[in-house]
C-alpha cells in the first residue's frame, strides 16, 4: 500500500509542483507581503503598517462602500432577472429556443474592452442612444459619466447586461432538472402556475440560486473592468472606484504591493464572509 | 364515485396516431387495469383521462359529464405517478396537504383529511419526514395519500409499483387492493405487469399498439382470450405457440403439429372449421401439458433447461425451432438433455389463425 501511495505521489508530483509554485506560494507570499512596508528599499517587516492604514484610509472605505452598494443593488436585480430569463427560456411556448439561449449567453463571449466601448458610446451625453431615447419621450438628458449616481447606475446596468444571461443559463439547467410530473401533480391539485412558481420552482431552484448568488458576490467583490473602462478608472472623482480598482491603483500604479496585498486579502475575506452568511441564511433545514 | 366512459378516443402526436379510437366503460366503483407492452398507449390513455394530455378525437366522460375541455383539477380525479412526483422540499404532511392549502380549504378539514389518509396508509409516524428520508414503499404510500386527501371520484394509477423491488411490489399490491375495498371508489390502474393486472383488476383492458385487444375479467382473459396477443400476454409463463396445419375437417378440426413428427390433435370447434391445408397455430399454456397418455395428443421433447421454483418446475424444452415451456410438479430429475413425453388435451388448447385471430 505504501509503495502504491508513493507511486501515486510521483504521478501527482508535476501538478503539485506547479500548483505550489504558481498558486500556493503567491497566496502565502501576498499574505506575508501585506505585513511588510514595500515602499522602502529593502522591504521591511511592519505588521501594522498596511493593515493600520487600511482601517483609516478614506479611499479604502469609499471603494468598499461603492463595491458593497453595487453588490447590494446589482446582484439581487441580476439574479431576479436571470430567474425570469431562465423561466422564459424554459417555456414550451418559446420558439427558436437555441437562438435565445445563445443570445442571452453572448455578452459573456464578447470582449470586455469592446463591450465597455459600446457602453460608453451608448451612454454618451451628446450622441448616445440612451439620451436620445430619453429625449424622445420628453425626459432630460443625463450626464452619465460626470455624476456619481448615474455613473454607478451605468456600472450596474453594464454588469447586469454582461452576467444576467450567464446566470440564466445556469438557472435554466436547474429548472430543467425539476421533474415535470411534480408540476403535473400540482396541476391536478389545482395549484395555479404562479403558485407553482413560488411554491415549487423557487424552493427547488434554491441551491442553484444560492450558487449563482455566491458566484456573483465573488465576482462583484473583484469588480474591475467596468469601473476601469466605462467610468474611466472609477470616475467621476473616485465615485465608482471599487476595491478591485483601488487594489490595481495601489499595486500597479503606486507599486505599493504591501498595501495592495492587504486590500486583496480584505476583498477575499469579505467575499468568503458574505458567501458564508448567504449559505447559512439559505441552508436546508435538517 | 363515478363511472368513466371513453368513446372513440384518439390520440395523435403530430402525424403519429398513438391511440386508435378506444372505447371503454369503467363502472362506478370498479377496479380496471390497463395492461400492455411498453408503448402500447396505456399511459397516454390514462393521462388523457386525467386531462394531462389533450384528446385528439372522441369523448371522455366522468360521472356522466363530458370532460374533454375540463381542467384536470376539475375532473374529480386524483393520480398516483410512477415516479411518485412528491414535492421534495416538503414534509410528508405538507405533501399531503399542499393542494388543499393552496386552494384555501378550511384548516380543520385539511387536518381531518390528512389524518384520515395517514391512518388508512399507516404513515402517521412519517409525517415530519422529507421524501428523501423515506423508502420507496413509504414514498408510494405518501403519493397514494396525496390522492386520498383529494377525496376524488376516480383514482388513476400510472405504473405505481414499477420502481419498487419484487417483495415490496407484492406488499403494495395487497395494500392497493385493500384500499379499493375500503374506499370503494373507481380506480383505473396502468401497468405492463400482467401479474399486477390479474391480481388487482375487476376487469382488464389489454392494449397493443394503441388498440384495445380485449376487455374482460382476469380469468376470462386467461381462459378465453380473443386472440393470440391476449393469449400470449396474459398468463405467466406465457402460452406456448406451436405451428400446425389443418389435416381434417369433419365437424371437428384435426391439426398436425409441424414440429412434432406429425403428431395430430382432433379439436371440436363451435364455429366453422378452417379448410384442410390451412396453416394455424396451436396454443397451450405451460400448466396444460399433461403426462404422456393422459391427453389427446402426445409429443416428445428434449429438456433444455429446468427452473425449479419449489412448488413447480418449468422445463424449457426444444422441439425443432420451437421452444416450449412446460410446467411440471417440482422434480429434481428434469435436467439438460432429458427426453420427455407430454400430452395435450383438446379442451385445454386454443387454436389461432395465421393473423392471430382465435378459431373457436
Amino acid at each position: 500500500m505504501r509503495y502504491q501511495n508513493a507511486t501515486a505521489y510521483r504521478f501527482l508530483a508535476p501538478y503539485l509542483l506547479i500548483f505550489s509554485i504558481f498558486w500556493l506560494w503567491p497566496i502565502i507570499s501576498s499574505f506575508l507581503i501585506s505585513f511588510q512596508a514595500t515602499r522602502t528599499v529593502p522591504w521591511r517587516f511592519a505588521p501594522t503598517f498596511n493593515w493600520g492604514r487600511l482601517i483609516g484610509d478614506p479611499a479604502f472605505f469609499n471603494a468598499l462602500k461603492n463595491t458593497l452598494l453595487i453588490l447590494v443593488i446589482q446582484v439581487p436585480v441580476m439574479i431576479t432577472l436571470a430567474i425570469v430569463m431562465a423561466v422564459l427560456l424554459n417555456s414550451p411556448l418559446l420558439k427558436a429556443r437555441g437562438l435565445f439561449r445563445f443570445a442571452f449567453f453572448a455578452p459573456v463571449v464578447v470582449g470586455e474592452v469592446a463591450y465597455s466601448a459600446v457602453f460608453r458610446l451608448m451612454f454618451n451625453l451628446d450622441y448616445g442612444i440612451i439620451n436620445k431615447l430619453l429625449n424622445s419621450v420628453g425626459l432630460p438628458r443625463i450626464d452619465w459619466f460626470s455624476n456619481v449616481t448615474p455613473a454607478m447606475a451605468v456600472i450596474m446596468i453594464a454588469v447586469t447586461w454582461r452576467w444576467a444571461g450567464y446566470n440564466a443559463i445556469i438557472l435554466l439547467a436547474g429548472l430543467q432538472s425539476i421533474p415535470q410530473d411534480v408540476y403535473e401533480a400540482a396541476t391536478l391539485d389545482r395549484v395555479s402556475k404562479l403558485k407553482q412558481f413560488f411554491y415549487i420552482t423557487l424552493p427547488l431552484l434554491k441551491p442553484i440560486i444560492v450558487f449563482c448568488a455566491v458566484l456573483s458576490i465573488i465576482g462583484t467583490m473583484q469588480l474591475f473592468t467596468e469601473p476601469f473602462l466605462i467610468t474611466e478608472r472609477g470616475g467621476p472623482g473616485g465615485g465608482t472606484e471599487t476595491l478591485g480598482l483601488l487594489l490595481y491603483r495601489q499595486g500597479f500604479r503606486s507599486l505599493n504591493f504591501g498595501y495592495a496585498s492587504a486590500i486583496a486579502y480584505t476583498m477575499a475575506g469579505l467575499a468568503i464572509a458574505i458567501s458564508l452568511v448567504q449559505l447559512w441564511l439559505t441552508r436546508e433545514p435538517k | 364515485m363515478a363511472a368513466v366512459t371513453l368513446k372513440n378516443v384518439v390520440k395523435r402526436f403530430g402525424v403519429f396516431e398513438i391511440v386508435h379510437g378506444a372505447n371503454i366503460d369503467v363502472n362506478d366503483g370498479e377496479f380496471v387495469v390497463f395492461v400492455g407492452p411498453s408503448g402500447c398507449g396505456k399511459s397516454t390513455l390514462l393521462r388523457m383521462i386525467a386531462g394531462l394530455e389533450d384528446i385528439s378525437g372522441g369523448e371522455i366522460a366522468i360521472a356522466g359529464k363530458v370532460v374533454n375541455n375540463v381542467e384536470p383539477a376539475d375532473r374529480g380525479i386524483a393520480m398516483v405517478f410512477q415516479s411518485y412526483a412528491l414535492y421534495p422540499h416538503m414534509s410528508v404532511e405538507q405533501n399531503l396537504s399542499f393542494g388543499l392549502r393552496m386552494n384555501g380549504n378550511p384548516k380543520a378539514d385539511t387536518e381531518r383529511r390528512v389524518k384520515r389518509a395517514a391512518e388508512i396508509l399507516r404513515i402517521a409516524e412519517l409525517m415530519k419526514r422529507r421524501p428523501r428520508q423515506l423508502s420507496g414503499g413509504q414514498r408510494q404510500r405518501v403519493a397514494i395519500g396525496r390522492a386520498i386527501v383529494r377525496e376524488p371520484q376516480v383514482f388513476l394509477f400510472d405504473e405505481p409499483l414499477s420502481n419498487l423491488d419484487a417483495e415490496l411490489r407484492v406488499q403494495m399490491r395487497v395494500e392497493i387492493s385493500r384500499l379499493h375495498k375500503e374506499l370503494g371508489v373507481t380506480m383505473i390502474y396502468v401497468t405492463h405487469d400482467q401479474t399486477e393486472a390479474m391480481t388487482l383488476a375487476d376487469r382488464i383492458v389489454v392494449l397493443n399498439a394503441g388498440n384495445i385487444e380485449q376487455i374482460g375479467a382476469p380469468l376470462d382473459l386467461y381462459d378465453d382470450p380473443a386472440n393470440r396477443f391476449v393469449a400470449g400476454f396474459v398468463g405467466s409463463p406465457k402460452m406456448n405457440f406451436m405451428a400446425a396445419k389443418v389435416v381434417g375437417n369433419d365437424g371437428a378440426v384435426t391439426v398436425e403439429l409441424a414440429n412434432h413428427c406429425g403428431a395430430k390433435l382432433r379439436k371440436p370447434l363451435s364455429g366453422a372449421a378452417p379448410a384442410v391445408g390451412t396453416e394455424v397455430v396451436l396454443g397451450v399454456r405451460p400448466e396444460h401439458f399433461f403426462e404422456a397418455g393422459e391427453g389427446d395428443c402426445d409429443i416428445a421433447v428434449k429438456a433444455d433447461v429446468a427452473e425449479h421454483l419449489g412448488s413447480v418446475s418449468y422445463v424449457y424444452a426444444n422441439a425443432g425451432p420451437e421452444e416450449l415451456i412446460i410446467e411440471r410438479e417440482a422434480s429434481r430429475q428434469r435436467a439438460n438433455g432429458d427426453h420427455m413425453a407430454v400430452s395435450i388435451k383438446a379442451d385445454r388448447s386454443l387454436l389461432f389463425d395465421k393473423s392471430g385471430a382465435r378459431i373457436r
